[in-house]
């Protein structure tokens, strides 16, 4: 028996399994040097690769786009071209592939654009086809399972999660990748316990032998006794009744013992995010990330692909949708727009500063805001607001905004509300003018910390100090709330604090109306707000 | 042989989406089309090429084709390019 204890976690849940060893297939090249007359036939090897590639490639495609650039990149002379090259050069084909794949990735991996650099592990996820193909070996297939396992790999990519039968991965550790990796985000959307960055996994581990996994506490037991699997077996009873527990809740509206109703709502960057957590029966979306939209296209979206989205989301939560317009910069950048190198990114061009500049561009998202709250019941907020004069400037150009869709008869909600993130420390010492002018506070304390302490939040050596149980933290937030109150807006917070169990009580007595979160923090929440004099 | 210099216009610069249309509307061209960006030059068929030059917004780049049909071909790319190849 061993232990193991990771320190970063991202999912919950309590899972013992056999182990299923997700080994990479041997990809190594052969060594071997060709003569003069046997260069056609490693040029016919490659050739009849290619075409088995491009015909996999090509139905992969057609269920999920990363492939259709996969498709395009394994199709591309250079590559060929350079293989030949190589093939000539007296190298056998496996040989010649490996090293042209080596070095285009090589090329993206040294480009200064982070898009670019990413592109490097797409050229070797098709380098591996194209081998895989070229040794007549079949790559691991995820989709073959057919028991309940944890897997356990290096890593895993699309290619090796696109198969994936999530009713037999029970769990899934890996020695690399971190909680923002590809397989942790679909892991934790498909609710299956992960644990990444495992050094030295791989060699303590055998196939078949048993893991007792808790995702929550980052803990590992490998090939437990009899006392351990005990322990783990009544953790999980334990486990699974309190998430009954908690999913019965589901249906109780969040009011406190003293009768005051709470508004619990969901943070999501997308519609799909909104449907996944239809269930936990949230009040609303309290930060609509719009910036993940920007994100995932290769153009600035237009006013119609916003749009369609937008009323997606809010036609799926009637009740309130508040969406932050474009918070980029700081640690956020747009695979097509250079951004220049700053000395501080978090103090310097992003957000709202952007918007104000690009005007055309913040136009077209917030005519496709207006445009779309039509259709349920949208909120505007404006992000990183330092000065009254920002605030009213945003809120004229919205004015501006609905005097061309008057023009144009499109119909959208006259009312709609304007408001502000608190998340800089001016927008907190001016809180009762910003109160007169906003329709509603959201507070972020995830900026808010950072900006008040002067406490880098990506910095590793002073991660300790930064807290946002700080009393400069929590004075803040008592005085943002109390501003509000004042002028009878509402007060709510989208930060990674809405969502700790220790701070929800200390929430609740300073008067907090409207706490955000992801989804998966709802239940709990909803349980402390429930047990709340 | 023809040759034009066009400054490219796109917002994130010949990146995955411009490098897909400009290489596929290259491949159609029966002269053979060279990419000119600073003392570099590019076969521009190749969506792996272009994408590898990391070609910024504002880049002066030069396009020469050499072949029976070289003037049109010119033309139909110059014009794809400053039409923000479907952008």
């Amino acid at each position: 028996m061993k232990k193991i204890n990771v320190a970063k976690t991202a999912s919950r849940g309590i899972v013992a399994a056999p182990v299923y060893l997700y080994e990479e297939a041997d990809l190594a090249p052969s060594e071997a040097v060709v003569s003069e007359q046997e260069k056609a036939l490693e040029k016919e090897k490659f050739d009849k690769a290619k075409e088995e590639v491009l015909r996999e490639l090509e139905s992969l495609s057609a269920e999920n786009e990363i492939f259709a650039a996969h498709l395009e990149i394994a199709g591309d002379f250079t590559l060929t071209e350079n293989v030949y090259e190589k093939i000539d050069a007296s190298m056998n084909a496996q040989k010649a592939l490996h090293m042209a794949v080596e070095e285009l990735a090589e090329i993206f991996a040294a480009m200064d654009d982070a898009y670019m650099r990413e592109r490097a592990a797409d050229i070797k996820d098709i380098g591996k086809r194209f081998m895989a193909a070229l040794k007549g070996i079949r790559l691991p297939d995820l989709g073959s399972l057919n028991r309940g396992v944890i897997v356990v790999a290096r890593d895993l990519y699309p290619s090796d999660t696109v198969k994936m039968n999530p009713e037999f991965v029970l769990g899934i550790l890996t020695e690399e990748g971190g909680v923002t990796s590809h397989v942790s985000i679909l892991a934790k959307n498909l609710d299956i316990p992960i644990l990444v960055g495992i050094k030295g996994l791989l060699t303590e581990l055998t196939d078949g032998v048993i893991v007792c996994m808790d995702a929550d506490l980052g803990e590992v037991v490998i090939d437990p006794d009899e006392d351990e699997q005990n322990k783990y077996q009544e953790k999980k009873v334990a486990y699974e009744a309190r998430r009954k527990h908690l999913i019965a809740l589901r249906k109780t509206e969040p009011v406190t013992k003293s009768g005051r109703r709470i508004s619990l709502c969901i943070n999501a960057g997308s519609p799909e995010d909104i449907r996944k957590a239809m269930e936990v029966g949230a009040d609303g979306v309290g930060l609509f990330r719009s910036e993940l939209l920007y994100m995932e296209k290769d153009h600035f979206p237009t006013e119609e692909e916003q749009f369609a989205v937008y009323r997606e989301a809010a036609k799926l939560m009637p009740k309130e949708l508040t969406i932050r317009t474009l918070d980029i910069g700081g640690d956020k950048t747009l695979p097509y727009y250079t951004f220049e190198q700053e000395e501080n990114p978090f103090l310097g061009w992003r957000a709202i500063r952007i918007s104000l500049e690009m005007k055309d561009m913040f136009k077209e998202q917030l005519r496709a805001i207006l445009r779309a709250s039509y259709f349920g019941h949208i909120r505007i907020m404006f992000p990183m607001i330092i000065s009254l004069e920002e605030l009213q400037e945003a809120r004229t150009l919205v004015e501006a905004c609905k005097e061309e869709l008057r023009q144009k008869e499109i119909p959208f909600d006259e009312k709609i509300e304007m408001g502000m993130m608190v998340e800089t420390p001016a927008s907190v010492i001016l809180a009762e003018k910003f109160a007169k002018e906003a329709d509603f506070f959201s507070i972020g304390t995830n900026d808010l910390t950072q900006y008040l302490l002067a406490v880098d939040r990506g910095n590793k050596k002073i991660a300790a100090m930064y807290d946002s149980f700080h009393p400069a933290v929590l004075a803040a937030i008592r005085h943002i709330i109390e501003a509000g109150h004042k002028e009878g807006i509402k007060v709510g917070m989208c930060g990674e604090m809405a969502g700790d169990p220790k701070a929800v009580p200390i929430l609740l007595e300073m008067g907090l109306d409207e706490f955000s979160m992801s989804a998966t923090g709802i239940d709990y929440v909803r349980e402390i707000i429930l047990e709340h004099p | 042989m023809v040759s034009k210099k066009i400054v490219v216009s796109n917002p994130s610069g010949l990146h995955a989406r411009p490098a897909s249309v400009l290489a596929k509307a290259a491949m159609k061209c029966d002269s053979d089309v060279v990419l000119a960006v600073g003392d570099k030059t590019l076969n521009p068929k190749s969506i792996l090429n272009i994408m590898a030059a990391a070609i910024k917004k504002g880049t002066e780049i030069e396009l020469r084709c050499d072949g029976k049909t070289e003037a049109e071909d010119l033309a139909t790319l110059v014009a794809l390019i400053e039409s923000g190849l479907g952008e």
